[in-house]
């Protein structure tokens, strides 16, 4: 990793099968309630042949996170290595963030007295919230801090097509790069 | 008024019994709204949001909260209030009925607009479990609110209709820029008291549906899909016109209160009781008191 990492999603659409093998190991990694799904796969032109396209969509940690800049309380922190986080102790469930997201991620679960929104819920790129890392609170909160442990995140991981890529900016559009020159020559 | 009520409380669970099973937001659509995104399409109206709401909401806000209050200040040092004879005759302008749908109004505002400011200036409070209580009360506000502004509404629309003499009403501002006791030319209500009532019942309308909107977030009751915007672009909207029609509303409501509880000693007590000084209303409704003398009835 370069020094200045830029930690980025990226999921290949010539590789993605549909298999929502990502969605289901994020939301069991990160014991999400059912009716949160940090990361979603969405096919477009469903059934039509050879225009099919599947990809894994979720928080995309944007640079100049939209999100963070319309926070009226200010809850997102924004790592070194890009990772956009918030603390769920702060949040106050407006749903500014999901207003100003170009991509959807913020959630909200209903679990306020009737149906209130709760704090938001997204994607985490497995790096956890404020609290003590790997602690019960953070765990409880956020999920499992796999980036703590030096792991990739769950959904990368066990992408079986390795589609779905994850990591510093310019390192995942090298792999993508020598992919597309590399395709159709009985390369990688 | 039992039904009225058993309608609005009906209203308020339906709504929040019917979340939409096939999220509108998060699922199929949500390729197209990030195609969408900052495109002209949909008037740009998530970076639009971003913009106003990083860069000029705390501002303006900030503005009004302290500019409005500090001319009153300055105009009741310089200027000072109306005084006008209180143990004289009285005139009964308000019925119980006005005055209680008022006192409700008062109390969802005194909620309404503090919590408001608590939200918008979130981060200095540090967020978390004060500010979402914040949030939950300017919701249950709301309720109340509804529930004052339709007979608001409907009782006194006639007599908030704008007339001629408003508009001269306009051009001396009321008369408040001096401290002399002239016939004012207005209804039995002037025209600062018309713009209140509109920007309160047809603004509050809209702050309810925004509202609403934000507060259910998912939902599918065909508005989107009749203004022919995505869900989420409603959304964006609804924000957008509840913080720009907020600080007017919040600016208004500062006026009220300053032109009730101080520019002119012991408006207030109208409400309350449901009598004007007749004196208060010779001069500051003089049209309105010239009907009442023409008619025989005073
Ligand atoms: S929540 Fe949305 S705006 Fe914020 S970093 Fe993630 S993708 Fe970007
Ligand atoms: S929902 Fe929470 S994280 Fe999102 S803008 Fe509101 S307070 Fe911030």
């Amino acid at each position: 990793m370069s020094e200045q990492a830029r930690m980025k999603f990226f999921c290949d659409t010539n590789r993605c099968i549909e298999c929502f093998g990502c969605s289901v190991a994020c939301a069991e990694a990160h014991e999400l309630p059912v009716s949160i799904s940090r990361r979603k796969v969405i096919t477009m032109n469903k059934g039509v042949e050879g225009k099919e396209v599947s990809t894994s969509i979720a928080c995309m940690h944007c640079t100049d996170a939209p999100c963070a800049q319309v926070c009226p309380v200010k809850c997102f922190y924004i790592r070194e290595d890009g990772i956009v986080l918030h603390d769920k102790n702060k949040c106050i469930g407006c749903g500014y963030c999901l207003y100003a997201c170009p991509f959807g991620a913020p959630q909200f679960p209903r679990d306020g007295a009737f149906g209130t929104k709760g704090a938001m819920d997204k994607c985490t790129m497995c790096a956890g919230g404020p609290e003590e890392t790997n602690s019960a609170a953070e765990r409880h909160l956020y999920g499992q801090n796999r980036i703590a442990e030096g792991k990739v995140p769950i959904c990368a991981a066990m992408c079986a097509t390795n589609a779905l890529l994850v990591g510093d900016a310019e390192e995942v559009s090298a792999i993508y790069r020598q992919r597309v020159t590399s395709r159709g020559k009985g390369g990688a | 008024m039992k039904n009225f009520l058993f309608f609005i409380l009906a209203l308020f669970f339906s709504v929040s019994a019917a979340y939409a099973a096939d999220t509108r937001i998060w699922g199929e659509m949500i390729i197209p709204n990030i195609l969408a995104y900052g495109t002209a399409e949909n008037y740009n109206l998530g970076p639009l949001f971003v913009l106003l709401q990083s860069q000029y909401l705390r501002l303006v806000f900030a503005v009004a909260v302290i500019a409005v209050p500090a001319i009153f200040a300055t105009h009741y040092f310089i200027v000072g209030p109306k005084v006008f004879i209180h143990d004289g005759n009285k005139i009964y302008i308000f019925s119980v009925f006005q005055r209680i749908i008022h006192l409700l109004a008062a109390v969802a505002f005194l909620l309404l607009v503090p919590t408001g400011l608590m939200i918008i200036f979130g981060r200095y409070l540090g967020g978390g479990t004060l500010v979402e209580f914040a949030r939950h009360i300017h919701g249950f506000a709301t309720i109340v609110f509804l529930v004052s502004v339709i007979p608001m509404f409907l009782f006194w629309f006639v007599e908030m209709l704008p007339t001629t003499y408003d508009i001269k009403w306009v051009f001396i501002l009321g008369g408040y820029l001096s401290k002399q006791k002239k016939e004012i030319p207005a209804g039995k209500f002037n025209a600062g008291q018309k713009m209140w009532f509109w920007m309160c019942t047809l603004g509050g309308f809209v702050m309810i549906a925004t509202g609403i909107f934000m507060y259910l977030q998912d939902f599918d009751y065909g508005i989107a899909t009749a203004l022919g915007v995505s869900q989420i672009d409603l959304l964006r909207i609804s924000v957008i016109a509840h913080n720009i029609l907020a600080v007017m509303i919040t600016a208004f409501f500062f006026t009220h209160v300053y032109m009730s509880l101080f520019a002119i000693k012991g408006a207030i007590h109208s409400i309350i009781t449901g009598y004007k000084e007749e004196d208060e209303v010779k001069h500051l409704h003089s049209m309105y008191y010239k009907k009442l003398l023409a008619s025989g009835k005073k």
